[in-house]
């Protein structure tokens, strides 16, 4: 290169912007040709860009969006974006990366995304990555039989056929056994006092609970209307109460309406009936009553019924 | 008259020496440097990336020596101006005005500083960065895993603007080429200048090329006791 810093080309200062947009430009574009992921940026923001959405009841939205929420959007969402990749809406997904389209509707085998999901956990290109959870066999297939049906972001979750039974996800609650006895601490001694007296009848509903069921079908007959009584004490706490086959009458009508936490109630087989069931009326928790063998009629069981109370036994039927 | 102009071609041709040979090196060696990290990112070459990062960041701390130590031009006090004088700087160019410089001229000067700046930021925020599989810049370990993805998309960022201020400063070169007719280039290459694009009665002192490579192992010292 030559040294002299005097060189013999002149533009107007004009026309060398002018070059210099058209050089941006076509940068621009070569840059958006090459980068699909920085074409879509572009386009997002000056408002071009089209959102394809999934219908709630898709197979998408139902089966594949579940799988990448749980394996892949921590690298791939909203946070982060590895490899300009984002797998958390369907738009995204559809849009690819850095390196372009991960999915190719109706050909599996060419998407990028199930090549990576496939390869061998020791390959530095499997994803999930070494140390992230996995995808099972059953995950993967569901995501190839969505790509090989078109990939679409509406066909409903019936339609693919083959596809491995969903998996329902339960979670239960973290045991904290601290904050149990600390909710079970003022019903201690009224707990070991009527345990004492009543071996068995009352017990948690489970081990994080506070709550109380009350099973005196147990002691059936020897338990009266006089020793429901002596569990009021415990009326905002029992959920429960199973007196089928106990001597417990209509007498115990105000007692149970006091029992303002009683989810279910079991009568059968006792004398109780309609005064017992119209006293239940003001207890608004109750969802479940059984009255087989009992006195109760529809006419009592009806604004129950229609409160929505689930009625074990019709009354008058029996 | 033709006296004159045998004169200008006489000044022409004649050759002032501007830039030392460090800073040259420095300028055409982190051009180098960027492509190679930007080319070694995108392919996955994570070891080359974070070597090339490393070279960058030793030269960065060269150029921050070199800025106080070094020769006249290279001196950040011979090409730092208050904003008053930049702007003042780019209205006499904008108006056609020819302002002679030996080394950066204002706005030059502050290209420098801000390429300077972004460069820092980007090899600082890579020490910490990971690539979310099995790279994780040297530093990262000593961060929290959030912190080093917020460093992650804060290099993803600065990188874009290494772009924009790499593009502008061609546009700038590219100006002062074909509209004012100086060959900014070739004096980065030769380390040399025509008489007439020189001002008068200036002088440039150049450091001794030992102190370059001294303030050279210093960086790398300094840059082996961050990571170890």
């Amino acid at each position: 290169m030559s040294s002299d810093s005097r060189t013999s080309v002149y533009l107007s200062a004009r026309l060398y912007f002018a070059c210099v947009a058209l050089v941006t430009v076509l940068g621009l574009v070569t840059a958006m040709a090459l980068r699909p992921a920085f074409a879509h940026k572009v386009l997002e923001i000056v408002g071009l860009e089209v959102m394809p959405q999934a219908t709630p009841g898709s197979f998408y939205t139902v089966r594949v969006a579940p799988l990448f929420t749980r394996h892949c959007i921590g690298c791939h969402g909203e946070g982060r974006q590895k490899a300009e990749l984002r797998l958390d809406s369907f738009a995204y997904l559809m849009r690819g990366g850095r390196h372009g389209t991960v999915i190719w509707p109706g050909d599996a085998k060419a998407s990028e995304l199930m090549t990576r999901i496939t390869l061998p956990a020791g390959d530095d290109r499997a994803m999930p990555p070494e140390g992230k959870t996995s995808l099972s066999p059953d995950d993967v297939t569901v995501i190839r039989l969505w790509i090989a049906g078109g990939a679409s972001p509406i066909v409903p979750a019936a339609a693919i056929k083959g596809a491995p039974r969903q998996v329902a996800e339960v979670t239960f609650p973290d045991l904290n056994p601290a904050a149990t006895r600390n909710l079970r601490a003022p019903l201690a001694s009224v707990m070991q006092q009527l345990s004492a007296r009543y071996p068995g009848v009352v017990v948690y509903v489970s081990r994080n609970s506070a709550d109380l069921e009350l099973n005196a079908a147990l002691n059936s007959k020897s338990f009266s209307d006089a020793d429901l009584k002596t569990f009021l004490v415990l009326r905002d706490r029992i959920v429960l109460m199973d007196l089928s086959g106990t001597a417990v009458t209509d007498a115990s009508a105000q007692t149970l309406a006091h029992m303002i936490a009683l989810k279910t109630l079991r009568l059968s087989n006792t004398k109780t009936g309609d005064a017992t069931v119209l006293a239940l009326a003001s207890l608004k928790s109750l969802r479940s009553l059984t009255v087989m063998g009992t006195g109760a009629t529809r006419a009592a069981l009806a604004p129950l019924l229609r409160r929505g109370v689930t009625i074990h036994g019709d009354g008058d039927a029996e | 008259m033709q006296n004159e102009s045998a004169a200008h071609r006489s000044a022409s041709a004649e050759q002032v020496r501007v830039w030392d040979a460090p800073t040259r090196l420095f300028h055409w060696s982190i051009i180098a440097l960027v492509i190679l990290s930007w080319l070694s990112a995108d392919q996955g070459y994570m070891t080359v990336h974070l070597w090339s990062g490393l070279i960058i960041l030793t030269l960065l701390l060269f150029r921050l020596g070199w800025g106080v130590l070094g020769s006249t031009t290279s001196r950040f006090s011979d090409f730092l101006h208050p904003p008053h004088k930049v702007l003042a700087y780019l209205r006499t160019q904008a108006q056609g005005g020819r302002v002679l410089h030996a080394g950066h001229n204002p706005a030059g000067g502050l290209m420098v500083m801000a390429l300077l700046a972004v460069l820092l930021a980007q090899v600082a925020t890579g020490l910490f960065a990971n690539d979310g599989l099995k790279f994780s810049g040297p530093l990262a370990l000593i961060v929290s895993d959030d912190a080093s993805d917020r460093l992650t998309r804060i290099h993803a960022i600065t990188f874009n603007a290494i772009l924009v201020l790499v593009w502008l400063h061609i546009v700038a070169v590219g100006f002062y080429h074909f509209v004012k007719g100086d060959n900014l280039v070739g004096p980065m290459v030769s380390g040399k200048k025509g008489r007439a694009h020189v001002p008068e009665g200036v002088t440039i002192i150049f450091a001794h090329p030992a102190l370059a490579l001294g303030l050279l192992l210093v960086s790398i010292a300094v840059m082996a006791w961050i990571l170890f």
